[in-house]
């Protein structure tokens, strides 16, 4: 019977001290924080995995696409890279940009790399990638990113890239059309500069 | 050669004649913006005071441009048809027809549209005295429990529509969500003594005309044309018995009557009057000794009469089967003295029939 | 030592949640064969068929119950705890408390005012998902008596009256009509529910999703006359109407969800 009871109290002990120790989070994200979104993990184009979350701490663009996407992807891309010239010639810093595909069922880590190389981008300041685990619909909705699959093969989507904070926190957007939206370019100048 | 010099004269006169026949009404001064008109907007901003149909927000005095805010709610009631008839209504403000606004020409207007958190359905604003995406619409869609604004510089004078656009718009039509805005010309129109918002619409429910309950849109009639009722001012009865419109012998009223549809013309007729002036459209040709005036669905009219004998005047639309059974019908009660000079009547008794033969023919020619 | 013993259990006892309470019923699936099917909303001037692959649909929308007993479960989730990134301040408003809708028929009432991403996080407690557009329309298309009763007018006007007559009023109750061939309840005239994928039911590329004044001209007036196979459908009209202008943390009052399973999903 004692040694019950002391198993029975090493039992409790234990769970408190696991629970103490869950207690003791890092830092809270700010409310707003994309990075508050269930856990996703994410592979890039060169077969690294990492956290969604472990992006938190720099300033970036972030956005989604699809490997096999004819034309409003590259579009997204092209624009993307003219934002960054802007940024350098505004006398800024270019910003590291993430891209998350939608369609992990096809763009497999040699469909990215493809993709890398087809519109000439590379990590780490340029990363392609898909979820591995994790509900992209969320990223999804809180980008404002909404996509179908179309019967045909490929998807009907719209376009959106943040400027994210160093703590996840949408700046500011643009559709990345083709067009420069000078006020976005000013905010990433601003945004790098304020977390040099 | 003589000959040729007098016919190209003559063609030529005669074309000028033809010319200054086609152009034959210029935009009056003060119905279009002008830099001395449509300046920047001068003074403290105006909270619009909006005020239920019939009534009409006062003439404006000022002779500035101004900042006008207007409060509207987007609001789906449940309210009254006919007598024992409920409707399930889209309104703005909660009346059928929304308030009248009345802005003059140049005025930076803001339109706030809220959309109350009761509603089930997006709703949005779509003014014809607006050059804008949309009259308005695009920038104005609110969801239930939500509240958007944009801003217009009112650049021509003139009575218009406003209605609520959003998808299907036809049925947001169809259940009442129009009203109108006056945008004054510069020195306002003449004063009259009193003024009066009328608007028309239709309404298509299953249930026959008057039948009670409570009664929901009716898509097939809608989409055939073929409305149960058609009314002023969001009911059957809005302007008869205790709500007619009252005015003296003497006055001269005015209407400002607009058409919400969605689908039919008004014939738009005063029983026993006669238009001394119109303004067709709304817009700022005049016209004079008019019967009967079409209103287009979207459309409006400005009327003026000057009343001079008493009784009791019938709005309608002429459209016989829609004032007779379907509630196209107001009135106008004009008190004070009789007009023997003007109107008076004689007899009314029998005749004795004409005899077996008839009358001899007489010598015609 | 009994004492010691029966003071240790109760101590324990404390530590355990308890299980949600008895009155939020588990949610039935039912499924749902598959079949082609044309969609009613165009792509452009297209007429789209879908193939939509069998999957299993919840039987009836989400109540408010249910979706008590999961707030009370994911406290994450109650009105006043949830992050501002996951719904707006109309989330859950017309609640009594954060895990108590206040309401005698929470059993029988479909739950409202909650985001898209709440509805996705309540069907992925149980694996599962928001149906998509196409899943949707394909279950709802389904009368009593017939997989597509779309073009019977006389369905589409009553439809149209019911939802008429829910003007300014709260969501009814469900269960008070029959189910359709499937087995399904209360698709067409008691709520509008969330799709998965409602910011594409219209095309708009590069466009915001959800925002007012942005966003294709089909969302208005004339134009949306031709995104729609049958524009005198005005049912389906409000309905798209009303999904395609929320954004995914609005909450509205009309707005709920029911959730559905992908065959091939472990349950």
């Amino acid at each position: 019977m004692k040694k019950f009871v002391q198993l029975l109290c090493a039992a409790l002990l234990g769970t408190g001290l696991i629970a103490a120790a869950q207690a003791a989070e890092p830092a809270p994200l700010p409310a707003t924080s994309i990075y508050r979104i269930p856990p996703l993990t994410l592979v890039d184009q060169d077969g690294h995995s990492f956290s969604f979350a472990s992006l938190v701490g720099t300033p970036r663009l972030l956005g989604m696409f699809y490997a096999s996407c004819q034309m409003a992807c590259p579009i997204e891309i092209e624009t993307i890279k003219q934002i960054e010239r802007a940024v350098a010639k505004a006398g800024g810093k270019s910003i590291p940009v993430v891209l998350v595909s939608f369609d992990p069922a096809h763009d497999d880590v040699a469909a990215l790399r493809k993709a890398a190389v087809q519109h000439g981008v590379s990590a780490p300041e340029f990363l392609l990638t898909r979820a591995m685990t994790g509900d992209i619909g969320m990223l999804g909705g809180v980008l404002g990113i909404s996509w179908r699959p179309l019967p045909g093969g490929g998807f009907q989507h719209n376009v959106v890239v943040a400027l994210l904070d160093r703590e996840g926190r949408i700046i500011a957007t643009d559709p990345a059309n083709g067009r420069i939206a000078p006020a976005f370019v000013a905010a990433i100048v601003r945004e790098e500069r304020a977390t040099r | 050669m003589k000959r040729i010099l007098a016919t190209a004269i003559t063609l030529a006169l005669g074309y000028a004649a033809l010319a200054s026949n086609v152009h034959a009404s210029p935009l009056p001064a003060g119905w279009a913006c002008t830099p001395a008109i449509c300046g920047a907007p001068e003074g403290k901003p105006i909270v619009e005071q909006l005020l239920p149909p019939p009534e009409v927000p006062a003439r404006i005095t000022r002779h500035y441009p101004a900042k006008v805010i207007v409060n509207l709610e987007a609001r789906e009631v449940v309210g009254t048809l006919a007598d024992g008839v409920k409707y399930d209504f889209y309104t703005f403000n909660g009346t059928v027809p929304g308030p009248m606004i009345r802005v003059r020409v140049g005025d930076t207007v803001e339109i706030r549209l809220k959309n109350a958190h009761s509603d089930h359905m997006p709703h949005n604003i779509d003014l014809h005295a607006v050059m804008g995406t949309g009259g308005g619409a695009a920038d104005s869609i609110v969801i239930p429990g939500h509240e958007g604004a944009f801003e217009f510089k009112a650049l021509h004078a003139g009575f218009f529509v406003y209605h609520c656009a959003m998808a299907p718009a036809a049925v947001h039509i169809a259940n009442g969500m129009y009203g109108a805005i006056m945008v004054e010309p510069a020195e306002g129109l003449p004063k009259v003594d009193k003024e009066f918002y009328v608007m028309q619409g239709e309404f298509y429910t299953p249930g026959a005309y008057m039948q009670p309950g409570l009664q929901p849109l009716d898509m097939k009639k809608l989409l055939d044309e073929q409305p149960t009722y058609v009314v002023f001012n969001g009911r059957v009865g809005s302007l008869t018995g205790d709500h007619a419109l009252h005015a003296r012998e003497g006055q001269t009223v005015r209407f400002f009557f607009a058409n919400g549809g969605p689908n039919l013309t008004s014939s738009f007729h005063m029983i026993g009057g006669i238009w001394n002036t119109v303004w067709p459209w709304g817009g700022s040709n005049e016209d004079h000794n008019v019967q009967t005036i079409s209103v287009p669905p979207g459309g409006a009219v400005i009327a003026d009469m000057k009343l001079v004998v008493p009784g009791t005047f019938m709005l309608v639309d002429h459209a016989a089967v829609r004032m007779f059974n379907k509630g196209a019908l107001g009135q106008l009660v004009v008190s004070g003295p009789e007009q023997p000079m003007l109107y008076r009547a004689l007899w009314n008794r029998p005749f004795p029939p004409a005899s077996a033969m008839p009358p001899a023919a007489t010598s015609a020619h | 030592m009994l004492r010691t013993l029966t003071g240790l259990l109760m101590l324990l006892a404390a530590l355990v949640p308890w299980p949600a309470r008895a009155d939020a019923a588990a949610a039935r699936f039912v499924t749902v064969p598959g079949g082609h099917f044309v969609s009613s909303l165009l792509d452009g001037t297209r007429t789209v068929t879908v193939r939509v692959a069998p999957f299993a649909m919840m039987e009836e929308p989400v109540t408010e119950a249910q979706f008590a007993a999961f707030v009370r479960q994911h406290p994450g989730w109650q009105r006043g705890r949830i992050a501002p990134l996951f719904a707006g301040s109309n989330y859950l408003a017309g609640w009594l408390t954060p895990t108590d809708p206040g309401d005698a028929q929470a059993a029988r009432r479909p739950v409202t005012a909650v985001s898209w991403f709440a509805a996705r996080a309540y069907c992925d407690s149980l694996h599962a998902e928001l149906p998509s557009w196409h899943q949707w329309e394909y279950a709802a298309a389904a009368s009593s008596s017939s997989r597509d009763a779309r073009a019977n007018m006389i369905r589409r006007n009553a439809i149209l009256a019911a939802l008429m007559r829910a003007t300014g009023q709260r969501p009814g109750l469900i269960g008070q009509r029959p189910a359709n061939v499937y087995g399904l309840r209360d698709l067409n005239r008691l709520i509008w529910e969330w799709v998965s994928d409602y910011g594409a039911m219209f095309p708009d590329v590069n466009g915001d999703v959800g925002s007012a004044g942005s966003g294709s001209v089909l969302r208005l007036c004339g134009g949306a006359a031709l995104a729609f196979r049958d524009p005198s459908d005005y049912a389906l009209a409000e309905r798209v109407a009303a999904l395609s202008m929320l954004a995914p943390a609005d909450s509205s009052p009309f707005v709920g969800f029911r959730c559905v399973r992908n065959l091939g999903d472990a349950p």
